[in-house]
Protein backbone atom coordinates (compact mmCIF):
# COMPACT_ATOMS: atom_id res chain seq x y z
CA UNK A 1 0.00 0.00 0.00
CA UNK A 2 2.84 2.40 0.99
CA UNK A 3 4.67 1.68 -1.55
CA UNK A 4 1.74 3.05 -3.99
CA UNK A 5 0.96 6.27 -2.33
CA UNK A 6 4.69 7.02 -2.38
CA UNK A 7 4.45 6.50 -6.71
CA UNK A 8 1.20 8.53 -6.59
CA UNK A 9 3.29 11.86 -4.52
CA UNK A 10 6.21 10.58 -7.05
CA UNK A 11 4.01 11.31 -10.54
CA UNK A 12 2.51 14.40 -8.81
CA UNK A 13 5.17 16.10 -7.95
CA UNK A 14 6.70 15.55 -11.87
CA UNK A 15 3.63 16.85 -13.06
CA UNK A 16 3.50 20.23 -10.97
CA UNK A 17 6.95 21.29 -11.43
CA UNK A 18 6.69 21.43 -15.08
CA UNK A 19 3.27 23.29 -14.95
CA UNK A 20 4.48 26.09 -12.56
CA UNK A 21 7.69 26.15 -14.63
CA UNK A 22 5.63 26.74 -17.48
CA UNK A 23 3.38 29.07 -16.15
CA UNK A 24 6.15 31.07 -14.98
CA UNK A 25 7.98 31.59 -18.36
CA UNK A 26 4.16 32.44 -19.75
CA UNK A 27 3.71 34.84 -16.83
CA UNK A 28 7.23 36.53 -17.04
CA UNK A 29 7.31 36.56 -21.26
CA UNK A 30 3.22 38.27 -20.90
CA UNK A 31 4.85 40.81 -18.27
CA UNK A 32 7.46 42.10 -20.94
CA UNK A 33 5.04 42.45 -23.52
CA UNK A 34 2.48 44.18 -21.29
CA UNK A 35 5.43 46.98 -20.26
CA UNK A 36 6.13 47.28 -24.15
CA UNK A 37 2.55 48.18 -24.42
CA UNK A 38 2.76 50.59 -21.78
CA UNK A 39 5.93 52.39 -23.44
CA UNK A 40 3.48 52.51 -26.35
CA UNK A 41 0.99 54.45 -24.49
CA UNK A 42 3.41 56.61 -23.54
CA UNK A 43 5.06 57.60 -26.51
CA UNK A 44 1.11 58.25 -27.84
CA UNK A 45 0.88 60.59 -25.08
CA UNK A 46 4.09 62.18 -26.20
CA UNK A 47 3.13 62.14 -30.29
CA UNK A 48 -0.60 64.38 -28.69
CA UNK A 49 1.47 66.58 -27.28
CA UNK A 50 3.28 67.53 -30.78
CA UNK A 51 1.27 69.23 -32.79
CA UNK A 52 0.06 71.76 -29.92
CA UNK A 53 3.96 72.49 -28.95
CA UNK A 54 4.79 72.59 -32.76
CA UNK A 55 2.04 75.22 -33.01
CA UNK A 56 3.05 77.07 -30.83
CA UNK A 57 6.63 77.45 -31.21
CA UNK A 58 6.04 78.14 -34.85
CA UNK A 59 5.12 81.83 -33.65
CA UNK A 60 8.29 82.65 -32.08
CA UNK A 61 10.98 80.79 -33.30
CA UNK A 62 12.14 81.88 -36.40
CA UNK A 63 15.37 79.93 -36.95
CA UNK A 64 14.14 76.92 -36.25
CA UNK A 65 11.29 76.03 -38.80
CA UNK A 66 13.02 73.24 -40.24
CA UNK A 67 13.26 71.33 -36.97
CA UNK A 68 9.70 71.97 -36.32
CA UNK A 69 8.78 71.01 -39.88
CA UNK A 70 10.81 67.73 -39.21
CA UNK A 71 9.69 66.90 -35.87
CA UNK A 72 5.81 67.01 -37.02
CA UNK A 73 6.63 64.47 -40.24
CA UNK A 74 8.52 62.42 -37.79
CA UNK A 75 5.87 62.65 -35.94
CA UNK A 76 3.15 61.37 -38.78
CA UNK A 77 5.38 58.51 -39.30
CA UNK A 78 5.39 57.43 -36.06
CA UNK A 79 1.71 56.95 -35.18
CA UNK A 80 1.46 54.66 -38.24
CA UNK A 81 -0.09 51.54 -37.42
CA UNK A 82 1.63 48.77 -38.80
CA UNK A 83 5.13 49.91 -37.47
CA UNK A 84 8.30 47.92 -36.63
CA UNK A 85 9.01 47.56 -32.97
CA UNK A 86 12.69 48.76 -34.04
CA UNK A 87 11.52 51.91 -36.33
CA UNK A 88 9.44 52.72 -33.31
CA UNK A 89 12.69 52.77 -31.01
CA UNK A 90 14.63 54.44 -34.24
CA UNK A 91 12.21 57.15 -34.83
CA UNK A 92 11.28 57.68 -31.10
CA UNK A 93 15.12 58.30 -30.40
CA UNK A 94 15.34 60.78 -33.51
CA UNK A 95 12.28 62.92 -32.05
CA UNK A 96 13.89 62.69 -28.55
CA UNK A 97 17.05 64.64 -29.69
CA UNK A 98 15.12 67.23 -31.71
CA UNK A 99 12.38 67.71 -29.08
CA UNK A 100 15.39 68.40 -26.78
CA UNK A 101 17.44 70.77 -29.27
CA UNK A 102 13.86 72.63 -29.48
CA UNK A 103 13.52 72.84 -25.18
CA UNK A 104 17.17 74.09 -25.50
CA UNK A 105 16.83 76.66 -28.25
CA UNK A 106 13.48 78.29 -26.51
CA UNK A 107 16.24 80.17 -24.15
CA UNK A 108 16.94 82.90 -27.15
CA UNK A 109 13.37 83.36 -27.26
CA UNK A 110 12.00 85.09 -24.02
CA UNK A 111 8.76 86.41 -25.68
CA UNK A 112 8.13 82.53 -26.25
CA UNK A 113 9.28 81.55 -22.89
CA UNK A 114 6.82 83.77 -20.59
CA UNK A 115 4.27 81.84 -23.09
CA UNK A 116 1.50 80.63 -20.74
CA UNK A 117 0.05 78.14 -23.14
CA UNK A 118 4.11 77.06 -23.51
CA UNK A 119 5.43 76.78 -20.67
CA UNK A 120 2.43 74.05 -19.75
CA UNK A 121 3.36 72.06 -22.96
CA UNK A 122 6.98 72.18 -22.06
CA UNK A 123 5.98 71.02 -18.09
CA UNK A 124 3.90 67.89 -20.45
CA UNK A 125 6.68 67.15 -22.07
CA UNK A 126 9.05 66.94 -19.17
CA UNK A 127 6.52 64.52 -17.48
CA UNK A 128 6.17 62.33 -20.65
CA UNK A 129 9.93 61.93 -20.60
CA UNK A 130 9.82 61.20 -17.25
CA UNK A 131 7.33 58.30 -17.47
CA UNK A 132 8.73 57.08 -21.27
CA UNK A 133 12.11 56.91 -18.98
CA UNK A 134 10.63 54.76 -16.19
CA UNK A 135 8.42 52.61 -18.83
CA UNK A 136 12.16 51.96 -20.42
CA UNK A 137 13.56 50.82 -17.01
CA UNK A 138 10.26 48.84 -16.24
CA UNK A 139 10.77 46.93 -19.66
CA UNK A 140 14.75 46.24 -18.98
CA UNK A 141 13.81 44.94 -15.56
CA UNK A 142 11.16 42.62 -16.57
CA UNK A 143 12.69 41.56 -19.39
CA UNK A 144 15.68 40.65 -17.37
CA UNK A 145 13.51 38.50 -15.14
CA UNK A 146 12.67 37.33 -17.98
CA UNK A 147 15.96 36.37 -19.54
CA UNK A 148 16.95 35.05 -16.60
CA UNK A 149 14.35 32.22 -16.35
CA UNK A 150 15.14 31.52 -19.65
CA UNK A 151 18.75 31.00 -19.07
CA UNK A 152 19.28 29.71 -15.41
CA UNK A 153 18.23 26.17 -14.89
CA UNK A 154 16.11 24.42 -14.44
CA UNK A 155 13.20 26.58 -15.84
CA UNK A 156 16.02 26.79 -19.34
CA UNK A 157 15.19 23.50 -20.60
CA UNK A 158 11.63 24.29 -20.01
CA UNK A 159 12.07 27.14 -22.06
CA UNK A 160 13.76 25.71 -24.75
CA UNK A 161 11.31 23.14 -25.32
CA UNK A 162 9.00 25.87 -25.50
CA UNK A 163 11.23 27.81 -28.00
CA UNK A 164 11.25 30.75 -25.76
CA UNK A 165 14.11 33.06 -26.79
CA UNK A 166 15.93 35.56 -25.20
CA UNK A 167 15.51 39.37 -25.46
CA UNK A 168 16.82 42.90 -26.05
CA UNK A 169 17.02 45.43 -23.12
CA UNK A 170 16.65 48.50 -24.44
CA UNK A 171 19.77 50.26 -24.85
CA UNK A 172 20.76 54.06 -25.14
CA UNK A 173 22.40 53.85 -29.06
CA UNK A 174 25.63 55.20 -29.48
CA UNK A 175 24.27 58.58 -30.91
CA UNK A 176 22.29 59.43 -27.72
CA UNK A 177 25.21 58.27 -25.74
CA UNK A 178 26.88 61.83 -27.12
CA UNK A 179 25.73 65.07 -25.79
CA UNK A 180 23.10 66.59 -27.91
CA UNK A 181 24.69 68.98 -30.56
CA UNK A 182 22.18 71.70 -30.12
CA UNK A 183 24.09 73.80 -32.78
CA UNK A 184 24.49 71.12 -35.08
CA UNK A 185 20.19 71.04 -35.04
CA UNK A 186 19.66 73.81 -35.50
CA UNK A 187 22.16 75.09 -39.15
CA UNK A 188 19.87 73.00 -41.40
CA UNK B 1 20.33 75.62 5.24
CA UNK B 2 21.27 76.98 8.45
CA UNK B 3 24.35 76.01 9.56
CA UNK B 4 25.47 76.09 12.82
CA UNK B 5 27.54 79.38 13.44
CA UNK B 6 24.17 80.68 12.47
CA UNK B 7 22.54 78.70 15.37
CA UNK B 8 25.41 79.36 17.64
CA UNK B 9 24.72 83.07 16.89
CA UNK B 10 20.73 83.07 17.10
CA UNK B 11 21.02 80.79 20.43
CA UNK B 12 23.04 83.82 21.71
CA UNK B 13 21.04 86.25 20.68
CA UNK B 14 17.68 85.09 20.96
CA UNK B 15 17.51 82.26 23.00
CA UNK B 16 19.74 82.50 26.27
CA UNK B 17 17.64 85.03 27.65
CA UNK B 18 14.61 83.34 27.79
CA UNK B 19 16.55 79.79 28.50
CA UNK B 20 18.04 81.65 31.84
CA UNK B 21 14.35 82.38 32.62
CA UNK B 22 13.33 78.71 32.15
CA UNK B 23 16.55 77.61 34.02
CA UNK B 24 14.99 78.82 37.22
CA UNK B 25 11.60 77.27 36.63
CA UNK B 26 13.46 74.26 36.01
CA UNK B 27 15.31 74.16 39.09
CA UNK B 28 11.98 74.91 41.28
CA UNK B 29 10.35 72.08 39.04
CA UNK B 30 13.48 69.49 40.07
CA UNK B 31 13.64 70.76 43.60
CA UNK B 32 9.85 69.87 44.39
CA UNK B 33 10.39 66.52 42.84
CA UNK B 34 13.39 65.55 44.20
CA UNK B 35 11.77 65.79 47.88
CA UNK B 36 8.68 63.98 46.41
CA UNK B 37 10.92 61.13 45.69
CA UNK B 38 12.69 60.96 49.07
CA UNK B 39 9.36 61.44 50.82
CA UNK B 40 8.03 58.73 48.74
CA UNK B 41 11.34 56.20 49.79
CA UNK B 42 10.69 57.31 53.11
CA UNK B 43 7.24 56.20 53.16
CA UNK B 44 8.07 53.45 51.10
CA UNK B 45 10.89 52.02 53.63
CA UNK B 46 7.88 52.55 56.40
CA UNK B 47 5.73 50.31 54.95
CA UNK B 48 7.88 47.79 54.46
CA UNK B 49 9.49 47.97 58.14
CA UNK B 50 6.31 47.61 59.93
CA UNK B 51 5.23 44.85 57.88
CA UNK B 52 8.22 43.55 57.87
CA UNK B 53 7.46 39.95 58.92
CA UNK B 54 5.10 39.62 55.93
CA UNK B 55 7.74 40.75 53.49
CA UNK B 56 10.35 38.47 54.61
CA UNK B 57 7.17 35.16 54.53
CA UNK B 58 6.41 36.29 50.47
CA UNK B 59 8.84 38.41 48.90
CA UNK B 60 6.75 39.07 46.22
CA UNK B 61 4.59 41.39 47.94
CA UNK B 62 8.14 43.70 48.06
CA UNK B 63 6.59 44.74 44.38
CA UNK B 64 3.42 46.46 45.85
CA UNK B 65 5.50 49.14 48.05
CA UNK B 66 7.70 49.40 44.74
CA UNK B 67 4.99 49.78 42.03
CA UNK B 68 3.21 52.29 43.98
CA UNK B 69 5.77 54.34 44.64
CA UNK B 70 6.69 54.83 40.82
CA UNK B 71 3.48 55.40 39.96
CA UNK B 72 2.93 58.26 42.18
CA UNK B 73 6.69 59.71 41.52
CA UNK B 74 5.76 59.63 37.72
CA UNK B 75 1.93 60.93 38.24
CA UNK B 76 3.97 63.92 40.46
CA UNK B 77 6.42 64.28 37.95
CA UNK B 78 4.20 64.85 34.99
CA UNK B 79 2.20 67.22 37.52
CA UNK B 80 5.36 69.39 38.51
CA UNK B 81 6.54 69.57 35.11
CA UNK B 82 3.35 70.72 33.19
CA UNK B 83 3.63 74.26 33.35
CA UNK B 84 7.54 73.87 32.77
CA UNK B 85 7.34 71.94 29.60
CA UNK B 86 4.78 73.68 27.90
CA UNK B 87 6.48 77.40 28.71
CA UNK B 88 9.74 75.40 27.48
CA UNK B 89 8.15 74.24 23.82
CA UNK B 90 6.17 77.61 23.40
CA UNK B 91 9.40 79.56 23.94
CA UNK B 92 12.53 77.29 22.73
CA UNK B 93 11.46 74.95 19.98
CA UNK B 94 8.71 77.33 18.54
CA UNK B 95 11.95 79.55 17.81
CA UNK B 96 13.67 77.31 16.65
CA UNK B 97 11.21 76.06 14.22
CA UNK B 98 10.79 80.00 13.28
CA UNK B 99 14.67 80.21 13.26
CA UNK B 100 15.01 77.36 10.59
CA UNK B 101 11.78 78.59 8.35
CA UNK B 102 9.91 81.32 9.17
CA UNK B 103 6.58 80.29 7.18
CA UNK B 104 6.52 77.03 9.40
CA UNK B 105 3.95 76.89 12.39
CA UNK B 106 4.35 75.11 15.22
CA UNK B 107 1.74 73.06 17.98
CA UNK B 108 2.82 71.59 21.26
CA UNK B 109 -0.36 69.95 21.16
CA UNK B 110 -0.96 68.66 18.11
CA UNK B 111 0.29 65.90 16.11
CA UNK B 112 -0.56 64.23 12.36
CA UNK B 113 -3.88 62.61 12.04
CA UNK B 114 -4.85 58.92 12.33
CA UNK B 115 -6.17 58.95 9.27
CA UNK B 116 -2.78 60.30 7.59
CA UNK B 117 -1.13 57.36 9.34
CA UNK B 118 -3.15 55.02 8.15
CA UNK B 119 -3.14 56.27 4.69
CA UNK B 120 0.29 55.81 4.47
CA UNK B 121 0.16 52.03 4.53
CA UNK B 122 3.71 51.75 5.60
CA UNK B 123 2.26 50.01 9.14
CA UNK B 124 -0.30 47.72 7.96
CA UNK B 125 -1.18 47.11 11.85
CA UNK B 126 -4.56 49.50 12.83
CA UNK B 127 -3.42 51.11 16.09
CA UNK B 128 -5.25 50.94 18.91
CA UNK B 129 -3.74 53.91 20.95
CA UNK B 130 -2.17 56.66 19.27
CA UNK B 131 -0.16 59.69 20.37
CA UNK B 132 1.67 62.44 19.75
CA UNK B 133 2.77 65.98 19.74
CA UNK B 134 5.42 68.93 18.70
CA UNK B 135 3.45 69.33 14.83
CA UNK B 136 4.85 71.58 12.81
CA UNK B 137 3.43 72.60 9.01
CA UNK B 138 3.57 74.94 6.73
CA UNK B 139 5.39 75.53 3.24
CA UNK B 140 8.67 75.23 2.33
CA UNK B 141 8.88 77.64 -1.11
CA UNK B 142 6.49 74.92 -2.92
CA UNK B 143 6.61 72.44 -1.02
CA UNK B 144 3.27 71.96 1.70
CA UNK B 145 5.04 69.90 4.60
CA UNK B 146 3.45 68.39 8.21
CA UNK B 147 4.90 66.39 10.77
CA UNK B 148 4.81 65.32 14.24
CA UNK B 149 6.12 62.86 16.89
CA UNK B 150 4.03 59.99 16.41
CA UNK B 151 3.44 56.89 19.51
CA UNK B 152 1.22 54.57 17.81
CA UNK B 153 0.42 51.18 19.50
CA UNK B 154 -1.63 48.10 19.25
CA UNK B 155 -2.49 46.01 22.52
CA UNK B 156 -2.51 42.05 22.91
CA UNK B 157 -4.32 40.28 25.86
CA UNK B 158 -3.38 37.44 27.91
CA UNK B 159 -4.27 35.31 30.92
CA UNK B 160 -2.23 34.53 33.73
CA UNK B 161 -1.64 31.21 35.50
CA UNK B 162 -4.66 32.48 38.03
CA UNK B 163 -6.74 33.53 35.51
CA UNK B 164 -6.17 37.71 35.21
CA UNK B 165 -6.71 39.47 32.28
CA UNK B 166 -3.81 41.29 31.37
CA UNK B 167 -3.11 43.40 28.71
CA UNK B 168 -0.20 44.37 26.74
CA UNK B 169 1.30 47.16 24.72
CA UNK B 170 3.18 46.55 21.91
CA UNK B 171 4.83 49.72 19.48
CA UNK B 172 4.19 49.85 16.09
CA UNK B 173 6.09 53.16 15.18
CA UNK B 174 7.55 55.60 17.24
CA UNK B 175 9.54 58.89 16.04
CA UNK B 176 9.12 61.16 13.33
CA UNK B 177 6.50 60.84 11.18
CA UNK B 178 6.47 63.31 8.08
CA UNK B 179 4.16 64.28 4.63
CA UNK B 180 5.02 66.19 2.41
CA UNK B 181 3.53 67.25 -1.46
CA UNK B 182 5.13 64.90 -3.71
CA UNK B 183 6.52 67.42 -6.82
CA UNK B 184 4.78 64.34 -9.23
CA UNK B 185 1.50 63.66 -9.77
CA UNK B 186 0.83 60.12 -9.43
CA UNK B 187 -2.48 57.47 -8.73
CA UNK B 188 -1.39 54.68 -6.94
CA UNK B 189 0.86 54.06 -4.25
CA UNK B 190 4.45 52.47 -3.68
CA UNK B 191 6.26 51.84 -0.29
CA UNK B 192 9.85 51.85 0.16
CA UNK B 193 10.83 49.90 2.98
CA UNK B 194 14.15 49.10 4.85
CA UNK B 195 15.64 45.78 3.73
CA UNK B 196 16.17 43.15 6.16
CA UNK B 197 15.69 39.69 4.11
CA UNK B 198 17.95 40.62 1.48
CA UNK B 199 20.89 41.78 3.84
CA UNK B 200 20.60 38.83 6.04
CA UNK B 201 19.72 35.98 3.00
CA UNK B 202 20.75 37.16 -0.45
CA UNK B 203 19.08 36.06 -3.41
CA UNK B 204 16.99 33.89 -1.30
CA UNK B 205 15.87 37.03 0.59
CA UNK B 206 14.95 38.39 -2.82
CA UNK B 207 12.99 35.59 -3.82
CA UNK B 208 10.98 35.78 0.13
CA UNK B 209 9.94 39.43 -0.51
CA UNK B 210 8.81 38.55 -3.87
CA UNK B 211 6.10 36.22 -2.03
CA UNK B 212 5.10 38.86 0.07
CA UNK B 213 1.20 39.10 -0.66
CA UNK B 214 0.30 41.99 1.82
CA UNK B 215 1.99 44.42 0.06
CA UNK B 216 1.50 44.13 -3.75
CA UNK B 217 4.33 43.58 -6.00
CA UNK B 218 7.80 43.58 -5.77
CA UNK B 219 9.43 45.86 -7.51
CA UNK B 220 13.55 45.33 -8.68
CA UNK B 221 15.00 48.25 -8.92
CA UNK B 222 18.49 48.81 -10.93
CA UNK B 223 20.54 50.78 -8.39
CA UNK B 224 22.28 47.75 -6.57
CA UNK B 225 23.07 50.30 -3.65
CA UNK B 226 19.64 50.99 -3.11
CA UNK B 227 18.25 47.32 -3.33
CA UNK B 228 20.88 45.97 -0.74
CA UNK B 229 19.10 48.56 1.74
CA UNK B 230 15.45 48.82 0.87
CA UNK B 231 12.48 46.81 -0.54
CA UNK B 232 10.57 48.57 -2.83
CA UNK B 233 6.60 47.75 -3.13
CA UNK B 234 3.77 49.26 -5.52
CA UNK B 235 0.69 48.62 -7.40
CA UNK B 236 2.44 49.66 -10.53
CA UNK B 237 5.29 48.78 -11.96
CA UNK B 238 6.43 51.67 -14.56
CA UNK B 239 4.43 54.62 -11.58
CA UNK B 240 6.99 53.12 -8.89
CA UNK B 241 10.13 54.17 -11.45
CA UNK B 242 8.60 57.28 -12.15
CA UNK B 243 8.51 57.91 -8.81
CA UNK B 244 11.82 56.53 -8.28
CA UNK B 245 13.59 58.27 -10.56
CA UNK B 246 17.47 57.38 -10.34
CA UNK B 247 18.36 60.60 -9.32
CA UNK B 248 16.08 60.30 -6.42
CA UNK B 249 17.27 57.07 -5.52
CA UNK B 250 20.73 58.17 -4.75
CA UNK B 251 18.96 60.97 -2.70
CA UNK B 252 17.18 58.74 -0.10
CA UNK B 253 20.17 56.87 -0.41
CA UNK B 254 22.01 59.64 1.32
CA UNK B 255 19.77 60.46 3.26
CA UNK B 256 19.43 57.16 5.00
CA UNK B 257 23.29 57.81 5.18
CA UNK B 258 23.41 60.74 6.88
CA UNK B 259 21.20 60.17 9.33
CA UNK B 260 22.00 56.64 10.31
CA UNK B 261 18.16 55.62 11.09
CA UNK B 262 16.10 52.85 9.25
CA UNK B 263 13.87 55.10 7.24
CA UNK B 264 10.01 53.99 5.69
CA UNK B 265 8.97 56.23 2.79
CA UNK B 266 6.27 56.29 1.36
CA UNK B 267 4.42 57.35 -1.75
CA UNK B 268 0.79 57.55 -1.77
CA UNK B 269 -2.17 60.02 -3.25
CA UNK B 270 0.92 62.46 -4.59
CA UNK B 271 2.19 62.77 -1.58
CA UNK B 272 5.61 61.71 0.20
CA UNK B 273 5.21 59.75 3.85
CA UNK B 274 8.88 59.44 5.60
CA UNK B 275 8.80 58.08 8.66
CA UNK B 276 12.33 57.78 11.12
CA UNK B 277 11.92 55.93 14.26
CA UNK B 278 13.49 57.33 17.42
CA UNK B 279 13.78 55.44 20.65
CA UNK B 280 13.81 58.56 22.80
CA UNK B 281 11.19 61.16 23.26
CA UNK B 282 11.65 63.80 21.01
CA UNK B 283 11.56 68.26 21.42
CA UNK B 284 11.21 67.29 25.36
CA UNK B 285 13.22 69.73 27.94
CA UNK B 286 15.59 67.96 30.25
CA UNK B 287 14.86 68.25 34.24
CA UNK B 288 18.24 67.08 35.99
CA UNK B 289 20.36 68.81 33.87
CA UNK B 290 21.11 72.36 33.38
CA UNK B 291 19.39 74.12 30.33
CA UNK B 292 22.36 76.45 29.19
CA UNK B 293 24.29 74.46 27.56
CA UNK B 294 24.51 74.45 23.85
CA UNK B 295 24.39 71.12 23.15
CA UNK B 296 21.08 69.99 23.95
CA UNK B 297 19.68 73.10 21.52
CA UNK B 298 21.75 71.63 19.01
CA UNK B 299 20.54 68.72 19.45
CA UNK B 300 16.69 69.82 18.97
CA UNK B 301 17.61 71.94 16.06
CA UNK B 302 19.04 68.76 14.26
CA UNK B 303 16.10 66.94 15.06
CA UNK B 304 13.86 69.43 13.65
CA UNK B 305 16.30 69.76 10.67
CA UNK B 306 16.31 66.22 9.53
CA UNK B 307 12.65 66.72 8.94
CA UNK B 308 12.54 70.21 7.54
CA UNK B 309 15.42 69.74 5.30
CA UNK B 310 13.44 66.22 3.97
CA UNK B 311 12.43 68.54 1.38
CA UNK B 312 15.86 69.68 0.10
CA UNK B 313 16.98 66.24 0.65
CA UNK B 314 14.54 65.14 -1.84
CA UNK B 315 14.57 67.77 -4.06
CA UNK B 316 10.48 68.27 -3.82
CA UNK B 317 10.70 72.18 -4.48
CA UNK B 318 11.74 71.26 -8.50
CA UNK B 319 8.87 71.43 -9.65
CA UNK B 320 9.22 71.02 -13.86
CA UNK B 321 6.16 68.86 -14.23
CA UNK B 322 2.49 69.35 -14.58
CA UNK B 323 2.27 69.73 -10.88
CA UNK B 324 3.07 72.93 -9.61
Amino acid sequence: MGIWIAIGVAILILVIIPVVMYNSLVGKKNQVANVFGTIDAMLKKRYDLIPNLVATAQQYMEHERGTLTEITALRAKAIKPDLADDEKVAIDNRLRGMLGGIMVAVENYPQLKANENFLHLQRSLNEVEEQISAARRAYNASVTDYNNAVEMFPTNIMASMMAYKEKRLFEITDKERENVDVASLFKK
Amino acid sequence: MKNLDALRHFYQRDLLGELQRLEQQRLDVAKKLTLAIVVTLVLAGGVVLVFGRQFFANPMLLLFPVVVGVIIVAGLAKYFSRGYVSDFKSKIIARIVGFIDESLAYRADAHMSLAEFQGCRLFNRRPDRFRGDDWVGGKVDATTIEFSEIHAEYKTESRDSKGRRRTHWHTIFKGLFFRADFNKNFSGSTVVLPDTAERLFGGLGKWLQSVNFTRGDLIKLEDPDFEREFAVYGDDQVEARYILSTSLMRRILEFKQRTGKRIYLSFVRSCVYVAVPYTKDLFEPRLFRTLLDFEPIQEYFRDLQLAIGIVEDLNLNTRVWTKV
